[in-house]
């Protein structure tokens, strides 16, 4: 009795004292992908459009990320009424940020394109990562200021190398890490995602996205909209 | 039965309040970063230096103390790469066929006496986002890790393992399988280890190494003995043939070995023994001849072990060493680089050249990287590594404070925490040269400062002129030899500013600047003869420089409360204290041996407690006897009993504990291998991050007496200064089990911060200043994943100020707040973007209500905002300030409503005008339109294309106003003030231009619209 007794203690105290159970790569996705709306729906994201805006010590400046899956991504920002805008397709892209004098919009290097390319699916990297030629691996748990996370690493097709931490309690993408070579240089840039919220559709979004610039408040997410071709084109 | 069930859930409740309580640690407070002061203009010891052969501007650096710096560019920036594992780097290798994978080899094989210990080898495969720990966590010190260059799945290791003790954890190490298993192919004994690799890249089974013994004590060293030979292994290592052929009779120490990659058969190798020389062999090692014995080539062979052949040339060799030499008849003759393009720091440790462009190398030496063009002639510094090497760091008290530290082999300085534009190298100015240790200021006098190099050789130093005067005391025929030790103290009074302490193996006390010494102490050492022979160290090489110095004072505290109670801690373990200013000692160690702490443990730091007299902390470091704990005591009753304060979370020989001077409870202790602190007095204790690396090796906590600053000296990564460790103070268990917490508002005094400056960044290491304006803080239990995260501020009517989003991370959270309010809206439409949409006045000092949001938590609390009279600037020239920029900000609202309503009316016939049919009509509408449009061309700019052609209408106009009135804190001038009224009166015009416009012409095109039936939205 008393051994069976002993036995059924230590049997709770290691099942309370367990935090984090081994996973694989595959289970982490799982569960994230479940997390922000299921495999089904993911399957038929077509679009995002993400208003947002950001805001430093009173100043808004809102922006209008709108994304086709793997036709087109754009970026528009207004600000004092001008309009800026960055367009990415799978074999070109511009910007035209008049801000500081420009007047024309300027081709993006294919470097740029090659690099970004990734951007244009929109049903999350992660999601069917096997079909679309990505490769995941599970590197361990990792610290995000103080939050121990799962940290997947993924070399997608086009060979670029991205990584994400994941929040064990709700398989939620904390940071995601990308790293880039411009010009050769290597950089890494660091986004935040925070304030998940369900939206119309049954899928969860990050509504703060944080990056070195700041926080971005993203104010209404519409999804699978028909967006025209015409958006992701040079003309103004 | 029943019984059991209740004592099970008792047990489970237990459980689970004790899984469910919250912990205070590092994470707690890693929103408060460390500054990295750098500096990079004396950078520190580089070990390796490794780059990617196929683009030539990868580079690799492994460091003494800093762990390892990345560059992409050939060296304009470098970014750490190692921050979570040991500093102490010994090699580096890429895997040149797939540049993604590479090796670190922790423990830097440069055997001086500071130097620091490994915990094993690391891999990346990412080119050193992440990495994984291999193994061979017992070797302590790695000299080379070489790759079989055809098939890069098989590693070799060479570990020359523990340097202050016997080990089996030494040899040379191979794996096959890249790195997941390891064999040890060649061991020698327990005191030999493995010091070099060469392999051969025809024939991957040709490899060579060479085994060397060598030990250290406290107070010697050995480099020698019948261990130490050169092996040669023609089947991968599975058998080794030692080779004798042309090389010296006897024992040898250490020898550095290379191969021509250009033509294998010849080699080259440094042999340590009682002829040390270069030799050379041009049959693949089986058969060597002498070759040369020049100063650089054969000195200090255990420190300098670097023999590089160039890689298309094999007649040319470099050595770096104490000089930078090279050789272009294969080591026959050598000449020394020139110092043309600045000082080249002496005593060199790598060097990486560039197979693709033999001219380009990188070299690494005990003060950082420099970086060749011309095969080595010259060499340009890369000021940019934040490497240095701290022993101790010290403060003053003016403003902004300055920080004094003393460098490995790079002298004294002292910097300012704080600049206009910020902190650069040259702000840092040397004192002192030589070695640097103990570099302290005059409490009681702000123009003079002390400073010393290696062996107790100090001076007063003038901080005006920097003229030094020598105060080292003097031996008297009352004294035995002064022994003074390599880092000898220099220690200022705590209690009497006046008084100034420096130790040989007795205590000196000065209270003249060092003009006049009174001589306070016995021999407060063991004075063990024994271990006083330092002439005789080095083994074969004679080594004396002070280094190994024995049996003196290391360490030793005043106590802030008395100041004839002063603390002496011994290198040769005894703990002393006096409590009638040097009349009698008592040596307390007699009290820890019985905790079990050996009894020649060197005493690294004593911490006299501001609290209690009879208190006192003391780090004990047993390292140099191959004891690597974390050595802690406290003494409550003046050293008659010592209790040890111990913790799961320490690594590393501790050399220095710091109790704050504000909560007795609140302690930091630095280690060989972190920053430590406890918010308990000691009963816990968490690793410190914040911005400094995992395992930084901390040499020195100082805490500023007047501004809440922690600042860190740190053997390999600079200092680093915490500038406001007041939330440490003020943190408890019960805060920490709140799900949101803002820590009080003091009332604060509106500032747009202490400094202005600052031009585009042109190289170098350049370190921020303090924050400028003080974050309001707040604790979060959990990192925030839902929810929303804002602080709002509301004047006491209510009204919102101003709204700022929130960080949402585990623990303590900042928010800032410029105290100024949401700057205006300004006229939208223009080719340009209107720098008085960036412009907000400052409030008026008062009472504000702060609303913290953080998801469906609300805290909300009363902030008082204070003015403060500045040069020229009083509370009625704020009021005046702030009324006159809010005169601009109107015009800009009104201007902005103004011309939003031309835009419209434009907008609307912009979209009517082709609509309307009649031709007289048409005209008349689109008459109308244009005068709309040369009205708003007038109000702001409309036309500008380019940054190179500035246009400035109203809204420009008022915007440059407005800026010079509401940027800096400043009377506004009586200019600034008559502008007001004129711009007003332009504002008030346009406003009534428009209100006519629309009433008169617009009102007849309103009814031409009608008469013709078009209807358009009124805001389309």
């Amino acid at each position: 009795m008393k051994i069976k007794f002993i036995l059924t203690l230590f049997a709770l105290v290691g099942l309370l004292s367990t935090n984090v159970s081994a996973q694989t790569a595959d289970e982490i996705i799982e569960k994230h992908i479940a997390a922000i709306g299921g495999a089904d729906k993911l399957s038929k994201l077509n679009s995002v459009i993400m208003e947002a805006k950001v805001v430093a010590q009173g100043m808004e400046i809102p922006m209008t990320m709108t994304r086709a899956h793997n036709k087109g991504w754009r970026l528009d920002i207004n600000v004092m009424g001008m309009n800026g805008w960055i367009v990415m397709r799978p074999d070109s892209g511009w910007t035209f940020m008049p801000f500081q004098g420009q007047t024309k919009p300027d081709a993006m290097p294919q470097e740029a394109i090659k690099e970004g390319l990734d951007q244009l699916d929109v049903q999350s990297e992660l999601f069917n990562y096997k079909e679309k030629g990505h490769t995941v691996s599970y590197l361990g748990m990792d610290d995000v200021e103080g939050t121990e996370c799962y940290k997947l690493k993924v070399v997608t097709k086009t060979g670029n190398t991205n990584y994400y931490l994941i929040d064990p309690s709700t398989h939620y993408i904390v940071r995601s890490i990308t790293k880039r070579k411009a010009n050769g240089q290597e950089m890494e840039v660091e986004s935040d995602f925070s304030n998940y919220k369900p939206i119309e559709g049954g899928y969860v979004f990050a509504h703060t996205i944080t990056s070195q610039m700041g926080p971005m408040e993203v104010v209404k997410i519409t999804v699978n909209s028909e967006i025209p071709d015409s958006k992701f084109t040079s003309g103004m | 039965m029943k019984h059991w069930f209740l004592f099970l859930s008792f047990i489970l409740a237990e459980i689970s309040a004790l899984q469910a309580q919250t912990k205070v640690n590092s994470s707690t407070f890693g929103a408060i970063e460390a500054r990295a002061l750098g500096p990079g203009t004396m950078s520190g010891r580089i070990t390796a230096i490794e780059g990617v052969n196929k683009d030539g501007k990868t580079l690799y650096i492994g460091t003494a103390g800093g762990g390892i710096w990345k560059s992409t560019n050939a060296g304009a920036s470098f970014n750490p790469i190692f921050d979570k594992y040991c500093q102490s780097i010994g090699a580096i290798a890429i895997d040149q066929n797939d540049p993604k994978v590479i090796y670190a080899g922790t423990g830097e094989s440069n055997m001086r006496n500071s130097v620091s210990i490994g915990n094993g080898l690391y891999k990346s495969t990412d080119e050193g986002s992440n990495w994984v720990k291999l193994g061979l966590d017992s070797t302590e010190h790695i000299s080379k890790i070489m790759l079989d260059p055809s098939n890069s799945s098989i590693v070799y290791v060479a570990a020359p393992g523990p340097l202050w003790s016997d080990s089996p954890h030494r040899g040379l190490y191979k794996s096959v399988d890249a790195g997941k298993s390891w064999e040890k192919i060649l061991y020698v004994n327990q005191r030999t280890g493995c010091a070099d690799i060469a392999i051969d890249p025809r024939n991957p089974n040709i490899v060579f190494a060479t085994t060397w013994e060598f030990r250290r004590k406290p107070y010697s060293f050995e480099s020698g003995g019948k261990g130490s030979a050169l092996y040669k292994s023609e089947d991968a290592g599975k058998t080794w043939r030692k080779i004798t052929k042309g090389l010296p009779e006897g024992d040898f120490g250490r020898i550095a070995l290379t191969l021509a990659p250009s033509a294998p058969d010849n080699m080259l190798a440094i042999v340590e023994s009682k002829n040390t020389g270069l030799f050379i062999s041009s049959d693949a090692g089986e058969s060597w001849k002498t070759q040369s014995a020049t100063f650089n080539v054969v000195s200090r062979p255990f420190y300098f072990s670097t023999l590089v052949v160039d890689p298309k040339d094999h007649k040319r060799v470099y050595r770096p060493a104490l000089s930078f030499s090279y050789s272009d008849d294969g080591g026959y003759s050598f000449t020394d680089a020139s110092n043309d393009g600045g000082w080249v720091h002496s005593d060199h440790h790598a060097l990486w050249i560039n197979p693709n462009n033999t001219n380009h190398m990188v070299l690494g030496t005990d003060g950082g990287v420099y970086i060749s063009n011309d095969r080595g002639a010259t060499f340009t510094f890369c000021h940019n590594l934040p490497v240095g090497q701290f022993y101790h760091v010290a403060v003053d008290t003016k403003t902004p404070y300055n920080i004094y530290g003393g460098l490995q082999d790079n002298g004294s300085w002292i910097g300012p925490s704080a600049k206009p534009g910020g902190i650069s190298n040259g702000d840092w100015k040397t004192l002192y040269w030589g070695d640097g240790f103990w570099t302290v200021p005059d409490p009681s006098d702000p123009d003079i400062a002390y400073a010393e190099y290696q062996g107790g050789h100090m001076a007063r130093i003038d901080l005006n002129s920097f003229k030094t005067w020598p105060i080292q005391p003097m031996q008297t025929p009352k004294e035995e030899k002064l022994r003074w030790n390599w880092n000898t103290p220099i220690i200022t009074g705590q209690k009497n500013k006046k008084n100034l302490y420096v130790g040989a193996q007795y205590l000196f006390k000065s209270t003249d600047q060092g003009r006049n010494w009174v001589r306070i102490s016995p021999d407060l050492t063991t004075n063990d003869k024994s271990k006083q022979n330092q002439e005789e160290s080095g083994g074969l090489s004679a080594d004396n420089t002070s280094a190994e110095n024995h049996c003196t004072i290391f360490t030793a505290a005043e106590s802030p409360l008395d100041e004839n109670v002063i603390w002496v801690g011994t290198d040769d373990g005894n703990l002393q204290i006096t409590m009638d200013g040097g009349k009698t000692w008592k040596n307390t160690s007699a009290a820890y041996a019985q905790l079990g702490i050996p009894a020649q443990t060197w005493v690294s730091s004593i911490e006299a407690s501001r609290f209690d007299v009879k208190t006192a902390f003391a780090t004990l470091d047993n390292h140099a006897y191959g004891d690597h704990h974390t050595y802690l005591i406290k003494t409550t009753d003046s050293g008659k009993t010592w209790s040890r304060i111990t913790s799961s979370e320490f690594t590393g020989f501790a050399h220095k504990i710091t109790q704050d001077r504000v909560n007795e409870n609140l302690l930091f202790l630095g280690t060989e291998s972190g920053l430590f602190t406890s918010l308990d007095g000691g009963l816990s204790w968490f690793r410190m991050k914040n911005n400094i690396p995992d395992y930084a090796l901390v040499r020195d906590i100082q805490i500023h007496p007047s501004e809440n600053a922690l600042i860190i000296g740190t053997h390999g990564r600079g200092i680093y200064v915490i500038d406001d460790i007041s939330v440490w103070r003020m943190m408890s268990k019960e805060i920490a089990e709140r799900d949101v917490y803002l820590f009080p508002l003091e009332s604060r005094v509106i500032s747009d911060g202490k400094y202005g400056g600052g031009s585009p960044f042109s190289g170098g290491w350049n370190a921020p200043n303090p924050e400028s304006i003080p974050a309001f803080q707040y604790y979060l239990k959990d990192r925030m994943m839902s929810g929303e995260a804002k602080l709002e501020v509301f004047d006491m009517e209510g009204k919102l100020v101003q709204t700022i989003p929130a960080s949402k991370r585990k623990g303590i959270n900042k928010v800032y707040w410029n105290y100024r309010m949401k700057p205006p809206r300004v006229a939208e439409g223009g080719a340009k973007l209107d720098f008085g949409g960036f412009t907000a006045p400052q409030v008026l000092p008062g009472n504000y209500k702060l609303k913290l949001t953080a998801g469906n938590k609300v805290i909300e609390d009363t902030l008082t905002l204070l003015h403060e009279d500045e040069k020229n600037y009083n509370l009625e020239d704020r009021k005046l300030q702030h009324e006159i920029a809010m005169r601009y900000y109107r015009m800009h609202e009104d201007l902005a409503r103004t011309v939003e309503e031309l835009q419209n009316e434009i907008n609307l016939y912009n979209q009517a005008i082709p609509k309307i049919k009649n031709k007289k009509n048409k005209i008349v509408a689109t008459t109308y339109r244009d005068q709309l449009e040369t009205l708003r061309s007038t109000l702001l700019a409309t036309k500008q294309k380019s940054v190179f052609a500035d246009e400035t209408k109203l809204r420009e106009e008022i915007s440059e106003a407005y800026g010079n009135v509401a940027g800096g804190n400043q009377r506004p001038s009586n200019l600034m003030i008559e502008r007001s009224v004129l711009l007003r009166s332009r504002v008030d015009q346009a406003m009534e231009d428009v209100k006519n416009k629309k009433m008169k012409e617009g009102k007849k095109c309103a009814d031409i619209l009608k008469s013709e039936r078009i209807d358009i939205p009124a805001k389309p």
